[in-house]
């Protein structure tokens, strides 16, 4: 399983800031369409991406265990 | 430069904490920070680094105060709101009573790549304080050309975060961001909590000191973020995020947020008292989403497939789905894509 941690509007879009999937051998980019397709999260285009606390890129591939949250960039200033 | 008794007994504080000491300080009094907007993170990083004693500190801003602005924004009074002192000029008027002994250097203008490459003369270090990835994407590439350290800071409702970008070294903003992000929260829509901005203003001239005193290992290698309410704190690594190929920071750059083509282009409409405000490339929003949060921060709100209407305060806005946007009510450019960022960021 992975785990999914979500910040600012997309946690509160979920309702929840973690979920588990099962998502082994996945890459960002394919967990990013499927977050969209099941839970209708907007915006992941531009959120960045970390994979256990690591700056990620959309061909990441994904490992049962690793942690990914979604942090959508913040522009308020 | 005569350094008195009370120029040491004023800084006696932060010259006893022992990563700046004597030396960290007369650095600090050596250099030129400039900071880009002086609404909330702009005036809690001026204050703090006029306190700390920065040489010069150049304030650009596009805007004036508002009385919305006096929940957050620091160092701003009811009588700057009554005056409509631009922000520069009024945060300057406050600095000079909190230490008169710094250059503080207030130009009001609407920055863009070619103005304010013209403001980085002997800049050491440029801090963002806007409220648009389009300004910070020509910050970074100014950054990168000039070889000037930058430190990125946003915050919006309870959320925040910070990064520290030095060139040559760390990835860039642009490493991180393939495109400019459009449709974030912004203060306007999202609305913000006062500590929000304090949160990231403290990481941000905590930062700035570290730079200034030289102190290069002690910079934070990660983009930091946090939720004050939500009570989440992330630190990001960056150690694999800086990309080869990067247009701004990459061996074949080409620095392309400087190009005039890239910037949001506005135009007066020919007879109208309308400003049209158009993206640097289409966009594609999503209409029903920015009317939900528009209605949430009271916007009276209609849209259809196409388009999306909004007022307040009289203030009528027209958003088409492809992000260009008609202000109404207005001649002014600046004011216009004001309006514009406050909505979209």
């Amino acid at each position: 399983m992975i785990k999914v941690l979500l910040f600012a509007q997309l946690r509160d879009e979920l309702g929840k800031e973690t979920i588990s999937i099962e998502a082994n051998g996945w890459s960002v980019a394919e967990l990013k369409g499927k977050m969209k397709a099941e839970y209708q999260l907007g915006g992941l285009e531009t959120v960045m991406t970390a994979v256990n606390e690591e700056f990620a890129d959309d061909d990441t591939i994904l490992s049962d265990g690793d942690t990914v949250a979604f942090i959508p960039p913040v522009s308020g200033g | 430069m005569d350094r008195g008794g009370d120029v040491k007994e004023r800084y006696s504080r932060q010259t006893l904490f022992a990563p700046i000491g004597e030396r960290g300080q007369l650095k600090i009094e050596k250099k030129h920070v400039l900071l880009l907007g002086a609404g909330a993170l702009g005036a809690a990083n001026a204050e703090a680094l006029t306190r700390a004693g920065v040489g010069k500190l150049t304030i650009v801003d596009r805007d004036y105060v508002e009385l919305s602005n006096l929940q957050r924004q620091q160092m701003y009074t009811e009588r700057d709101v009554e005056e409509r002192l631009p922000k520069a000029e009024a945060a300057k008027r406050h600095l000079r009573e909190i230490n008169h002994e710094i250059e503080v250097n207030a130009v009001i203008m609407d920055a863009t790549a070619q103005n304010l490459e013209q403001q980085l003369g002997d800049v050491d270090l440029i801090l963002d304080a806007t409220d648009n990835f389009e300004t910070r994407m020509i910050i970074n590439d100014l950054s990168q050309k000039l070889h000037i350290p930058w430190i990125y800071g946003a915050c919006v409702g309870s959320v925040g975060m910070s990064l520290t970008i030095l060139p040559g070294q760390t990835p860039c903003l642009h490493c991180l961001l393939k495109t400019i992000p459009i449709q974030g929260m912004t203060c306007d829509t999202g609305g913000i909590i006062s500590p929000a901005v304090t949160m990231v203003a403290a990481h941000q001239t905590a930062e700035a000191l570290k730079i200034l005193t030289e102190d290069w290992g002690a910079v934070r290698p990660a983009l930091v973020t946090f939720d004050l309410w939500r009570n989440q704190y992330q630190s990001v690594k960056l150690t694999k995020a800086k990309k080869k190929d990067c247009l701004s920071c990459g061996e074949q750059r080409s620095y392309p947020f400087l190009a005039r083509e890239n910037a949001t282009k506005t135009a007066v409409l020919c007879g109208r008292d309308t400003v049209q405000v158009r993206p640097p490339t289409p966009v594609k929003l999503q209409l029903e989403k920015l009317a939900k949060n528009l209605i949430e921060s009271g916007y009276s709100v209609t849209f259809n497939p196409f388009l999306l209407t909004c007022e307040k305060n009289g203030e009528r806005i027209v958003i088409f789905e492809d992000g260009r946007a008609l202000i109404h009510g207005t001649k002014d450019m600046i004011q216009a894509k004001v309006a514009y960022n406050s909505i979209l960021g």
